[in-house]
């Protein structure tokens, strides 16, 4: 172990800018999925809001009696059996519009208290289906069909997807770049092999100095990589404040698990590049 | 130091009965100034050799290269103990018969014991094992260009399983033997090939291998070294381990009796004493 140290630190010394850029290029990906992470954890509930049934307003003519507003709801609940429809009590709307507009309390009591149009309320998965109800001469409006939480659920989902597959794809070419390098360094001491073979090195410490020399970069990436994120989430958290949103939290586990893909990804990609080139240097 | 105040019949009932151990340290420096006939290294009676216990065997060894045969059917016997001299014109086959014994190439035909194991029909980590018992002196040296002399013996003390410390001290002294540690700081690319084959040499006694093969490993060296490198081989060799060298210097094979095997296009055409 301790030789293995030694000839994988004399390796990196040798190729000290390799090294960095290997690991830098082992860091952007790791820190670039990491703020997926937090910001996915921070999004899900805006994710969640996405498949959450829209509730839509419907106001039906005020001159319609009961038994036909009774008439109107079985009808389209007959017909869209995915919505559920609901009349709201006159009294509960008032309630509703004394809050909302405390200046239409006047015209909502006494002798000359104006006629409320009925209001219905809709809950449907795809809210923009409700608008079709406008065509009929029973409704007057229909309340906004595209919900602000659902558009942000889609937004949230779109980012989050977006960032994990660039962090995927990066981490992908990190993976490559880490195995090229290991290959290369394979050839370029081929002749070393060959003698370390011819003098009783056993394969493992024949390879283990390159998977060192993978490891040590794929350490400081993890580590390069946590404080990346930690400061994109800041970013993201002094934003957040500042439009009066709950911060992205920055979980205490996200480096542990940053240093881990970032000891696990090279260490694999050298493993499995040395076994693939296996025979380089081989005397036989 | 008081092995060798020890009789000749007591310190050889004692070699015969444990496996041997090579001390760099302790072995007396034995001078041949210059080789030749008239100063013959005196060699003790016939040292170590462990009759009856094979420490190479081959059985009609075949070696085949793009059609040409380098080896004809080759049989042979070396006990444990053996100091063997195997030589031939240039094409003869004393590389490949080397080569064969490490395991550096595989028999066309045929097959090949080292050590009592069948080296070309063992797993590569088998094959390594067994080459940590057999020192190698390449005619090519096979230095690692990036190591200091020192560091190219330590590296391979190192996965013997030495310590760190224990390694450089080791190596030190085998480096100091064979005149080379004031240079231990440099590196291959900047010592003669006489030096350089030096190195080769510290890297292949250092571990103290059960069997050595030398292959031309006097090639580089003047008279003077190429005596007190066959003198520390007699050393080594009267401790216990097999020696086999492979050469076409006629002056190394005068200068000290040993059992000659001569090549001839692929076979062996002599096996006995020199000169036939």
């Amino acid at each position: 172990m301790a030789h293995a140290l030694e000839e994988g630190l004399a390796l990196l010394r040798r190729r000290g800018t390799v090294s960095a850029v290997l690991a830098l290029s082992l860091a952007v990906p790791l820190s670039l999925a990491g703020f997926t992470t937090s910001l996915g954890l921070w999004s899900r509930p805006f994710v969640a809001l996405e498949n959450k049934a829209s509730v839509v307003r419907v106001l039906l003519h005020p001159r319609m009696d009961a038994g036909q507003r009774r008439n109107w709801i079985n009808e389209q609940a007959r017909l869209h059996q995915d919505w559920t429809l609901s009349e709201v009590d006159r009294e509960a709307l008032e309630e509703r519009l004394k809050v909302w507009f405390p200046y239409l309390e006047d015209l909502l009591e006494g002798e000359n208290a104006i006629e409320l149009p009925t209001l219905v309320e809709v809950k449907a998965g795809v809210p923009e289906e409700v608008s079709v109800l406008t065509e009929g001469p029973a409704v007057i409006a229909v309340g906004p069909t595209s919900s602000i939480d659902r558009v942000l659920g889609l937004v949230a989902r779109t980012a989050t997807w977006l960032l994990g597959c660039i962090s995927a794809i990066l981490l992908a070419s990190a993976f490559s770049l880490v195995a090229t390098w290991i290959h290369l360094e394979v050839y370029r001491h081929a002749d070393e092999i060959t003698i370390m073979r011819l003098v009783g090195a056993t394969e493992s410490a024949i390879r283990s100095p390159f998977v060192v020399a993978a490891l040590i970069p794929g350490i400081c990436a993890g580590f390069a990589a946590s404080v990346g994120t930690w400061y994109l989430v800041r970013m993201v958290a002094v934003a957040a404040e500042a439009v009066g949103l709950s911060p992205p939290a920055f979980p205490v586990w996200l480096p542990a698990v940053e240093i881990g893909i970032g000891v696990i990804l090279p260490v694999v990609a050298a493993l499995l590049t040395m076994a693939r080139h296996a025979r380089v240097g081989d005397a036989e | 130091m008081k092995r060798y105040r020890d009789s000749p019949r007591a310190s050889r009932a004692r070699r015969l009965s444990r496996k041997p151990e090579l001390d760099l340290v302790a072995i007396p420096d034995v001078r041949v100034p210059q080789l030749g006939p008239q100063n013959r290294l005196r060699v003790p009676e016939k040292s170590g050799t462990l009759i009856g216990i094979d420490m190479i065997r081959l059985k009609s060894l075949t070696k085949t290269f793009d059609g040409r045969r380098i080896l004809r059917e080759i049989d042979l016997q070396v006990d444990a103990g053996e100091f063997i001299f195997l030589t031939g014109v240039s094409g003869a086959g004393k590389s490949t018969l080397l080569k064969l014994l490490y395991a550096a190439e595989r028999p066309s035909e045929g097959g090949v014991w080292v050590a009592g194991q069948r080296v070309d029909q063992l797993s590569r980590h088998k094959l390594a094992l067994l080459r940590r018992k057999i020192g190698v002196i390449f005619q090519d040296f096979k230095l690692l260009r990036h190591k200091t002399v020192l560091e190219n013996v330590t590296f391979v003390l190192r996965f013997h399983g030495l310590g760190a410390r224990e390694a450089h001290r080791r190596a030190y002294q085998v480096l100091k033997r064979l005149g080379l540690h004031h240079r231990q700081s440099a590196l291959p690319e900047v010592l003669s090939g006489g030096e350089q084959q030096r190195v080769a040499i510290a890297r292949a006694l250092a571990y103290q291998p059960r069997l050595i093969l030398a292959d031309e490993p006097t090639g580089n060296l003047d008279a003077d070294l190429a005596g007190e490198l066959l003198s520390l081989l007699c050393d080594i060799n009267y401790q216990g381990a097999t020696i086999m060298v492979a050469t076409h210097d006629h002056a190394l094979l005068e200068a000290m009796p040993a059992r000659t095997l001569v090549l001839h296009q692929g076979r062996i055409e002599y096996d006995g004493s020199w000169p036939p």
